[in-house]
């Protein structure tokens, strides 16, 4: 592996990560924000593609893209736009397509929790990750993601359950 | 409704599930663009319209390396320059922040948030690069100062090592830096190791 060209390891990589990487931010963020974590997160993963744990890229590149994120809406919040931008082409804005109904009251519930266990349950239900891999995300152990994965959960269906009822919904 | 119905109410909530994918024409323009950042990593091509943080990287000046003195340890950092300056030509992907030595006497205060929020650069990151006076840190997080994605820290040989000594940094290694508005390395425990309790404190100096 360290004999193939860096770049030619790094296109390969990248590929397959973009379209997830894309879909994680398309879900936490707004589109310009999602460009500029984008573009920092690939630019960590070029600049440090030996640290890449093999068979733990996509969510190490998750835990990258946290980062960027959270990087990019603090700098969002506190300078005003300075053409940053590191796109080339401009292409027309993406929406997220309502195919179907949207199921608002569990996307309401989800924003009642506490931001770490609204984030666990993205990784998990968004992204599809198993605790082993949310670990690797959030740098914390896989026993610690299982604990406090289940109590999301259970928050979760009590803020479902609430405003359900609130809204004179049948309980189940 | 048990987990199981849950999750999958969730994951049919999917805000990303309509995402058309991106053109690949698109992704190939991204991935060079990612690469050729890299190629140059001190270019001025990237985001030069930040004039702004230009200022800035000019004014952060590194100068002191104190960490040691008020612990006994007068010896460790005392031969240095007394020429500290910052270069402000690396355009906005990385800044360069010099380290020298001031001279002077210093005192350790015992870390605190409190005090740690008057710093003006404040940031975690790894150590990529360790060579030629040159400690090249890739950010993970920024608490505070102007985004950048890699923060150099510039230093004549002898500064490097009262550097060296005085925050460790290692290759490989993961730290987190502040630095005053006057341009000071916080030492004495400011910039440091990562660890969760100085981590802490940065999220509690910095707000998160």
């Amino acid at each position: 592996m360290p004999s193939v060209d860096p770049r030619t390891r790094f296109e390969e990589l990248a590929r397959a990560l973009v379209e997830p990487l894309r879909r994680f931010l398309a879900r936490r963020t707004d589109h310009d924000t999602a460009e500029d974590a984008l573009a920092d997160t690939l630019l960590v993963l070029w600049r440090r593609l030996d640290d890449v744990p093999p068979g733990a890229a996509l969510p190490w590149a998750y835990g990258v893209a946290r980062r960027s994120l959270a990087n990019a809406e603090r700098s969002r919040r506190r300078q005003v736009r300075l053409a940053a931008k590191v796109a080339v082409v401009d292409p027309p804005r993406e929406r997220p397509d309502p195919a179907g109904p949207r199921d608002d009251v569990v996307l309401d519930a989800l924003a009642r929790l506490r931001p770490d266990e609204a984030e666990l349950l993205r990784l998990s239900a968004w992204e599809q990750l198993t605790p082993a891999e949310i670990a690797i995300v959030l740098d914390v152990t896989a026993n610690t993601v299982s604990i406090r994965l289940h109590r999301a959960r259970g928050r979760l269906a009590d803020e479902v359950r609430k405003i359900e009822a609130a809204a004179g919904h049948e309980v189940t | 409704m048990n987990d199981d119905d849950l999750i999958r109410r969730l994951h049919a909530a999917d805000p990303a599930a309509g995402l058309p994918p991106a053109g690949p024409e698109r992704v190939t323009h991204l991935l060079e663009d990612t690469m050729d950042d890299q190629t140059t990593p001190t270019e001025e091509n990237r985001r030069r319209s930040l004039l702004p943080w230009l200022a800035v990287a000019a004014a952060v000046v590194l100068v002191a390396v104190l960490a040691f003195q008020t612990r006994g340890h007068d010896d460790a950092t005392t031969t240095a320059t007394d020429r500290p300056a910052a270069s402000s030509g690396d355009g906005a992907s990385s800044q360069t922040l010099t380290v020298g030595e001031a001279g002077t006497a210093g005192k350790c205060l015992p870390p605190s948030a409190q005090y740690l929020a008057a710093a003006t650069t404040a940031f975690s990151g790894e150590v990529t690069g360790l060579q030629d006076g040159l400690a090249t840190l890739t950010v993970e997080e920024w608490y505070a100062g102007d985004e950048t994605a890699e923060v150099v820290v510039r230093a004549p040989s002898e500064d490097m090592a009262a550097l060296l000594g005085a925050v460790s940094f290692e290759q490989g290694g993961r730290y987190l830096v502040a630095a005053d508005d006057t341009g000071r390395l916080m030492v004495c425990g400011f910039s440091a190791p990562y660890d969760e309790t100085l981590a802490g404190m940065y999220a509690e100096a910095f707000g998160g």
